[in-house]
């Protein structure tokens, strides 16, 4: 359990959130063009690593909207916090 | 004519706590970003929505909280007429916003229970199945909240010190309802 603080709402705790995978995952321009396994590589894989991750949040029991966390996964401490479509801040 | 009957119609009182359920309410849920929306709704309520974060607005009649960056909802002070489910105050948002394509408007009155609680001890009641921090807020008169009580969804509005407004799904309002009660006799 740890608090997570939305940028529109504040200090909340994590139960109010749900968890949204790896942020910034660009999807293929043209995915016609890709073979299967570049298709897979993009829908299924995720990096999962012990540290520093870039993550997307959802507050869906209070404001509803979306935004990245950068969060260290070994130990859940949260180092950034910014909204949808904003560039990562330098950590 | 739609059903307003509810289960929860006794009203139940504690040492320093009384809640009962309050209807019908007419409420709202409204949406929209442009600023004619704002200057719209602002002009038909005759208030200006609150665009901070966790805070409302009210007026003789109305109170509006903060939702989401886009999203409101306008509920009565009052109780309203219980044989009539359509409100001059809906045709003139709908005229305003929603025929010049400048948000939505959705009547919830039937959706959402208002359930008031009054007394010194509300906080200890909510505390007790709320994760949400309530030292700031129970001193602010007009803040708004939407946190979950024992993994239920609920919207709290400080309506006055020591008297809030509770805002519940009226599927999950029965079950709130027992839980606070409950809760409430153990404090």
């Amino acid at each position: 359990m740890f608090l997570i603080n939305c940028p529109f709402c504040g200090e909340r705790e994590q139960s109010e959130f749900k968890a949204g995978g790896e942020a910034h995952i660009l999807r293929p321009k043209q995915p016609t063009e890709l073979s299967d396994d570049e298709w897979a590589e993009y829908l299924f894989m995720r990096k999962n690593i012990k540290g520093i991750q870039f993550e997307r949040w959802n507050h869906s029991h209070g404001c509803r909207k979306w935004f990245n966390v950068i969060r260290d996964t070994s130990n859940d401490q949260i180092k950034a916090v910014y909204k949808m479509g904003q560039k990562p801040p330098a950590i | 004519m739609l059903n307003y009957n509810s289960s929860l119609i006794k009203e139940n009182s504690y040492s320093e706590l009384s809640m009962k359920a309050i209807n019908p309410i007419m409420k709202f849920i409204i949406r929209g970003r442009k600023r004619e929306f704002l200057s719209g709704v602002g002009k038909t309520l005759n208030m200006i929505l609150p665009t901070e974060p966790c805070t409302s607005s009210s007026n003789n009649d109305t109170t509006a909280i903060w939702l989401s960056p886009d999203e409101w909802m306008v509920f009565s002070n009052n109780v309203v007429n219980k044989d009539i489910n359509s409100y001059e105050l809906e045709n003139l948002l709908v005229n305003t916003i929603s025929k010049a394509n400048l948000g939505a408007i959705t009547d919830v009155t039937d959706q959402y229970v208002l359930i008031n609680i009054k007394g010194k001890k509300i906080f200890d009641l909510l505390s007790l199945g709320c994760p949400f921090n309530f030292n700031d807020f129970r001193n602010k008169k007009g803040s708004v909240i939407q946190s979950l009580i024992a993994k239920i969804d609920i919207i709290v509005h400080l309506k006055e010190i020591d008297n809030i407004n509770l805002l519940v799904r009226r599927s999950y309002s029965e079950h709130l309802y027992s839980f606070l009660c409950d809760a409430a006799s153990r404090i």
